[in-house]
């Protein structure tokens, strides 16, 4: 009985269990792409994840536009610097970025302005 | 949510699910087609029986008209097939016939259909639930009596599997459907070999005296052809489910709907053939008869094993049409209110990705017509096919409209086809309302104007309201910043009333006092706060108008642009929801204040369990995160932010929990355009509990009410009519309910009146 194994199943696991799941077996088919909790700073990295916040901040001098990615493994920020448009992100969707890998004002790991792409996602398809 | 109803919902419903995992939900045709095709195909056990009843009325040879009857009703279910067709591949987005007619034919005739599907989808289920409870008397007679409840039981089965989610219901109903197709056809294959190889099985009904109680009229014969009718409702289900199949969902609709009317056809023209061969006679007076397909069955099979198999699967079949109607009614609302024709709650997705909202609802207004018309069937099928031609006729009239507009290439073969459709079944329409009118139809026509003029009057609200939030305030341009000016309201002395003259105290507002019912507070709050004037009000009478009246005394001394903010200090006796029952009196009066115009509520909570005496709750915190949460870039949402702005805080920032990838890239485009001189964040609630993403947002800040304070600001809109205020979300109270139980927050609401009609 597949149906009361996987009843069964979800009882025994969270939510956030089963999505963390998901997230590490999509990214390992992304050619390219380290897992975060990989990710070295001062190194080029290229890393995939899904859009789990976006963080507007328009204030003048630091006007920015953060997305945080997760990718099952852990988080970190791409940021883009003195844009006053989105850059055609939205919650949710996969994410592809590459560029340098630094460390934020609060030990986030961020990537400044990185080259980016829309990946289909396992979660929005 | 407690921890027990958590896992309950976990246990019933199942986990919640993602909403990235909508496209595992989409159908593939094998589930697809019984899923959709319930419904159609499930009133091959009704059908039939309708007709023949009418045609018993005027004796034993109105039985032979059986056949001519149900080959026009098979060709006229052929013609609304292949008209559908069209429909499903011109529409995937789905909507059936209300989207059609709604672009196409213009707003009433759209209100038009969406009125009569979703009263078509309460009645499928009554109706459904119905005749499946009498396929399981007429295989048991004892059960007759416990009828309603075997239905309610039917229903709420129904409704538990359908919050848990479309797909495992598919998977679930294919068995039946499949196992009913089967069985039938194994009925009519025995059956018409028995016929033609051997002697005619003859149904027990056969020698039933047949007095003629009316000629053999023309009018006889169209009542007898438009009880047939019923054959055809369904079809409209798999029009309005194409966005749940999948992709290429129009094509693989449309091959559904073929095989779908294949089926259809051929069942019920040899259930007629056998209704006529083996002599089934039905009457509308009798009781405790057995149904038609029951007592072909009972005959073809005399009345062995199969016999039970046939009513069983009769019976599942029937509930788990139902089903159809659980798919749809919920998807037809959520449209419906995403075109602001419906109360916007209808949107939300429950726990399992199913608009749990418009399930509950379907299940609780088909129980109500089941009791009302004690579950029979003939009586409540009287009222079910007006809806279903209504639709038929608009979503194909629609389709001409549309082709004549496009004029795509060989656009004349097909609009006429639909035309031809729609002009068959505008005819059909007209014969079901003239015969059935007295026999309950009328019901039927007397709720549809309603129904429509309730969404109507829906939409209007809504779009008042966008037209008011929209509408430039004089808030943005330049002028003098609102000054704060607190009162803070004294019930006793109490750990959080001195916190909450430390909160206050590190808003610095422009002024303070105090207010107060009970005298004997006055000495004490005078070595508490000297530099804060009480005011102490008789408490005779009723305290909330009191409140009300000294507030809007002190707002006629304000600028109009100043905030006069009420502060109340809660202290509470444990993290258990019961606390809001707990004091009805104050939960009251906060409700009472958002009222009052020009006022904001600051609600101060605290749990004994925090209580410290070590620590001097009146000094202020040294930090103030303030939150506002926000929907939209409107006015109530610059008022809120204008308010966070009065308040000196450390750090503001607006916050949104938003799902979709598409609004939140127009949320930040607008926030961007705006120049709000604040971050937002968009966070996403993945699990779609706003109230969960936002406490667990605000446990970064691990406030401790002492020294770090969060202040959440809720813009929150009021109607100026009580029953309207149905109408907006009831995002605010989730919002509350689980903030008022976190260490160190604050809960700001700030009113934003709105003036419309």
């Amino acid at each position: 009985m597949a149906f009361l194994g996987s009843f069964f199943r979800d009882l025994s696991r969270t939510p956030e269990e089963t999505r963390a799941d998901n997230l590490r077996d999509w990214t390992a088919t992304i050619r390219g792409a380290v897992p975060i909790a990989e990710l070295k700073p001062r190194e080029r990295a290229k890393v995939a994840g899904v859009i789990q916040n976006i963080r507007i901040d328009p204030r003048e001098g630091s006007g920015s536009i953060e997305a945080t990615i997760i990718d099952g493994t852990g988080q970190m920020v791409a940021r883009w610097l003195g844009r006053d448009r989105m850059p055609g992100i939205g919650l949710g969707m996969g994410l592809l970025i590459e560029g340098m890998c630094g460390v934020g004002d609060e030990g986030e790991l961020v990537i400044l302005n990185p080259e980016y792409d829309l990946v289909a996602d396992p979660e929005t398809g | 949510m407690s921890r027990t109803t958590a896992v309950l919902k976990r246990i019933f419903l199942g986990r919640p699910m993602h909403h990235g995992e909508m496209e595992h939900t989409l159908l593939p045709k094998t589930i697809a087609l019984p899923v959709f095709s319930s419904d159609p195909l499930s009133s091959n056990a009704y059908a039939t029986q309708e007709a023949l009843l009418v045609l018993a009325t005027v004796g034993a040879a109105g039985l032979d008209l059986i056949q001519p009857v149900s080959i026009a009703v098979a060709t006229l279910l052929a013609i609304v097939v292949t008209s559908y067709r069209q429909t499903v591949q011109a529409y995937p987005t789905g909507g059936g016939a209300y989207r059609v007619a709604h672009e196409n034919l213009g707003m009433y005739p759209g209100l038009l259909a969406a009125s009569a599907l979703l009263i078509d989808y309460v009645l499928t289920v009554a109706v459904s639930i119905t005749a499946g409870v009498e396929a399981m008397t007429s295989a048991s007679p004892a059960l007759h009596e416990h009828k309603i409840i075997i239905a309610f039981a039917f229903i709420g089965f129904v409704t538990l599997m359908n919050l848990r989610g479309v797909k495992e219901s598919g998977t679930l109903f294919a068995i039946p459907t499949y196992g009913f197709v089967l069985v039938i056809y194994l009925m009519i294959a025995t059956g018409v070999s028995r016929c033609v190889f051997g002697t005619c099985p003859v149904a027990e009904s056969a020698d039933l005296p047949l007095p003629p109680e009316h000629a053999l009229t023309f009018f006889l014969i169209l009542r007898a052809f438009a009880a047939g009718t019923t054959a055809l409702t369904g079809v409209e289900a798999i029009a309005d489910g194409v966005p749940a199949f999948r992709y290429p969902q129009s094509k693989n609709a449309a091959k559904t709907l073929t095989i779908m009317a294949a089926l259809s056809i051929s069942m019920f023209l040899g259930i007629s053939w056998l209704a006529d061969q083996t002599h089934v006679v039905y009457l509308e007076h009798l009781e405790e008869q057995r149904s038609v397909v029951a007592q072909i069955a009972s005959a073809v099979f005399s009345g062995g094993f199969l016999f039970y198999v046939v009513q069983a699967m009769s019976a599942a079949i029937l509930i788990l049409a139902a089903n159809t109607a659980y798919q749809d009614f919920p998807r037809l609302s959520s449209i419906l209110a995403k075109d602001n024709y419906m109360p916007h709650q209808f949107m939300n997705r429950g726990d399992r990705l199913v608009f749990s909202n418009g399930v509950l609802i379907l299940a609780v207004l088909s129980g109500i017509l089941i009791v009302i018309f004690d579950a029979n069937l003939t009586r409540l099928i009287q009222l079910y096919l007006v809806g279903v031609f209504i639709s038929f006729t608009l979503s194909q009239s629609g389709m001409v409209m549309r082709m004549r507009k496009l004029r795509e290439a060989g656009w004349r073969k097909r609009a006429a086809l639909s035309g031809f459709g729609a002009t068959v079944t505008g005819v059909v329409l007209i014969v079901i309302a003239w015969t059935k009118f007295q026999r309950g139809a009328y019901i039927v026509i007397v709720a549809i104007p309603f129904f429509m003029a309730a969404m109507w009057s829906v939409n209007r609200h809504y779009s008042s309201v966008k037209g008011e939030l929209a509408r430039p305030d004089p808030r943005t341009a330049d002028r003098r910043r609102g000054h704060q000016h607190m009162v803070i309201y004294v019930q006793r002395l109490d750990a959080a009333t001195a916190r909450s003259l430390g909160v206050v105290r590190s808003m610095r507002p422009a002024e303070v006092t105090a207010v107060t019912t009970d005298p004997g507070t006055a000495s004490a709050w005078r070595r508490l706060a000297r530099e804060v004037p009480l005011t102490t009000l008789s408490g005779q009478g009723n305290v909330r108008r009191q409140l009300r009246d000294h507030l809007a005394a002190r707002r006629t001394e304000l600028d109009e642009h100043d905030f006069l903010t009420l502060v109340v200090p809660e202290l509470l006796q444990s993290r258990n929801l019961i606390e809001v029952f707990r004091r009805p009196g104050l939960t009251r009066l906060k409700a009472a204040m958002l009222t009052a115009p020009g006022v904001q509520l600051l609600n101060v909570p605290m749990v004994v369990d925090e209580i410290d005496p070590s620590i001097d709750e009146t000094v202020e915190p040294a930090r103030n995160h303030v939150l506002v949460l926000v929907s939209g870039v409107h006015n109530a949402t610059l008022q809120a932010i204008e308010y966070a702005e009065s308040l000196h805080a450390t750090d503001i920032r607006a916050i949104s929990f938003g799902l979709d990838p598409e609004r939140t890239e127009t949320l930040g485009n607008l926030w961007l355009e705006a120049r709000i001189p604040h971050p937002l964040e968009i966070e996403a609630s993945p699990f779609r509990d706003i109230g969960l993403s936002l406490r667990d947002y605000i446990r970064q800040f691990d406030a401790d009410g002492v020294n770090q304070v969060v202040t959440v600001v809720m813009p929150e809109f009021v109607v100026s009519k009580r029953r309207h205020q149905i109408l907006h979300g009831q995002t605010a109270l989730v919002v509350k309910r689980h903030v008022l139980f976190e260490r160190g927050v604050v809960a700001v609401s700030v009113p934003y009146h709105l003036h419309q009609s």
